[in-house]
């Protein structure tokens, strides 16, 4: 656990000539973008004038306005592409052998589909995948590896007229965790958050035994755990195995530190753990400056949040036949 | 018109055979687990030669204790004893047990064998299954009992006879803490 006295001395002697330079670069693009708008802006006015009939229902400048959007972003991409790939590398990466010389920074990998669709959390057929931000190591005895993922499905719809109209919905999007789990076990046991429950109380409990797409229903002894969560899994006996009173507790403790939803699955001898996020992670600022210590705080906050999870649910205890 | 009083005979009839099969259900899973209590009862019984063998050369104190575990794990798999009873030898072994790991911290030698580590990590893993195998067992016997005394299935369980089942509960005797100073006692 590295302090932020460690970090400031850190960021004095070793970051902050290398976020000089990309606090140049940064500006530099984002002086392309204004000049970018400003040109654009003034392609607008020079087409309002020659075209006045455009200006007649001002509508017409919506269209021209869009594409200018369009382009206006597009350069954005373009140009700062190459910024956020270098200031991954060199800064994020120095952060993380900073917080554990031992892990490993992947600034374009990411969990693969095949395990995320092993655990059985979403079950939901999938469109597109992709992610980032992958950190893998060994924290003392148990082996980990976290990304940031995003899952979609997409539905197509055909209006009246015919048209064709593809939507894309998020099945999940956050950061993505599996880890050694330190107990043998043969089956599966999925953790999920406690929608019926909450909203149904004992019907909901009724609604959830019988969800054929599920497993059994495991219903367990921890009202706070019970509550939040309902479990279901392949075997009775082993889900309790798992599922100790000490984890059950752990567990909890840790959805109320998350304060977001968060989904497990104990299945192949691993631990998978699904944090719904919005916000993207360890992404420099292309508006701001990133020079500020902030910043770099916050990358060693959320590195320390997800290494704190072996921690946190007791992961390095080997007293059991897996070492 | 005569069609509402069939439907409602139908209906009746389907409910009926539904809360029939469901009380059924739960009575066999009490049964199934209850068979798994036993399955990991069996498994602590197989390592306890092995206990017996690896400690008896090191701890010449706790001579007494390996032979009570000897002969209570004889009693319990004679297959001559009542469930109630095989209950009681099963806590005495659990407690004789106990008092073994605690005693080995006088004997550093035996503490630090891998022989003896192995065991220990077996013993930890059998004694969390079986706490597993218990709390499913009070989960089953739980869901048993609540549609047995829970209206509407519960007069359906009146007349199939179906009573109230016991959970398994820790004895009084077992809820005391244990004497550590008398555990380590030579």
């Amino acid at each position: 656990m590295k302090t932020m006295d460690e970090l400031k001395v850190f960021y004095e002697s070793d970051l902050k000539l290398k976020l000089g330079s990309f606090e140049k670069r940064r500006k530099k693009i984002c002086a392309v973008m204004l000049v970018t708008v400003i040109l654009f802006l003034m392609l607008l006015a020079v087409v309002a004038i020659v075209f006045p009939g455009l200006r007649q229902p001002p509508q017409g400048l919506v269209f021209p306005g869009i594409i200018g959007i369009v382009i206006t972003v597009g350069v954005l991409w373009f140009v700062s592409r190459g910024f956020v790939q270098d200031f991954k590398l060199q800064v994020v990466q120095e952060v993380v052998k900073f917080c554990d010389p031992s892990l490993n920074y992947s600034p374009k990998g990411h969990i693969s589909q095949h395990q995320f669709q092993g655990s059985q959390i979403f079950k939901h057929h999938i469109d597109r995948f992709s992610g980032e931000d992958l950190v893998s190591g060994q924290m003392d005895k148990t082996a980990i590896q976290f990304s940031e993922l995003h899952a979609e499905y997409k539905t197509t719809t055909t209006n009246s007229k015919g048209q064709r109209r593809t939507q894309w919905h998020t099945i999940f999007k956050g950061l993505y965790f599996v880890a050694d789990f330190n107990k043998n076990f043969s089956g599966r046991t999925v953790v999920l958050p406690d929608t019926a429950e909450k909203l149904f109380g004992f019907l909901g409990k009724k609604l959830q035994e019988m969800n054929l797409s599920r497993d059994q229903l495991v219903k367990l002894e921890d009202p706070e755990f019970e509550k939040m969560f309902a479990v279901y899994g392949t075997d009775q006996v082993e889900a309790r195995y798992i599922l100790s009173t000490s984890l059950m507790k752990r567990i909890t403790d840790f959805k109320k530190k998350m304060k977001s939803p968060i989904y497990l699955s104990f299945t192949g001898s691993n631990v998978h753990i699904a944090i719904s996020q919005t916000r993207n992670m360890f992404e420099p600022r292309i508006f701001r400056s990133v020079l500020d210590f902030s910043l770099i705080r916050g990358y060693l906050e959320d590195l320390q949040l997800f290494l704190d999870i072996v921690d946190d649910l007791n992961l390095n205890t080997r007293i059991w036949t897996k070492a | 018109m005569i069609w509402i009083p069939i439907g409602i005979g139908v209906f009746v009839v389907l409910v009926a055979f539904m809360m029939y099969n469901s009380l059924v259900g739960k009575k066999n899973q009490v049964e199934n687990a209850f068979a798994s209590i036993d399955a990991m009862l069996k498994k602590r019984y197989d390592l306890l030669p092995n206990l017996v063998a690896t400690v008896k050369q090191y701890m010449e104190h706790e001579a007494s204790t390996l032979t009570e575990i000897t002969e209570l794990r004889a009693k319990a798999t004679s297959g001559q004893v009542s469930s109630d009873e095989a209950v009681e030898l099963n806590n005495k072994i659990g407690r004789a047990i106990g008092g073994i790991m605690v005693a080995v911290e006088n004997y550093p030698d035996l503490k630090a064998s891998e022989n003896f580590k192995d065991l220990q990590r077996s013993l930890n893993e059998i004694e969390e299954q079986l706490s597993a195998a218990r709390r499913a067992f009070n989960a089953s016997v739980t869901d048993y009992n609540n549609a047995v005394e829970m209206f509407p299935t519960n007069m359906l369980a009146n007349m199939m006879g179906y009573k109230r089942r016991r959970l398994f509960e820790v004895t009084e005797k077992e809820r005391e803490n244990p004497d550590v100073k008398s555990l380590f006692a030579a």
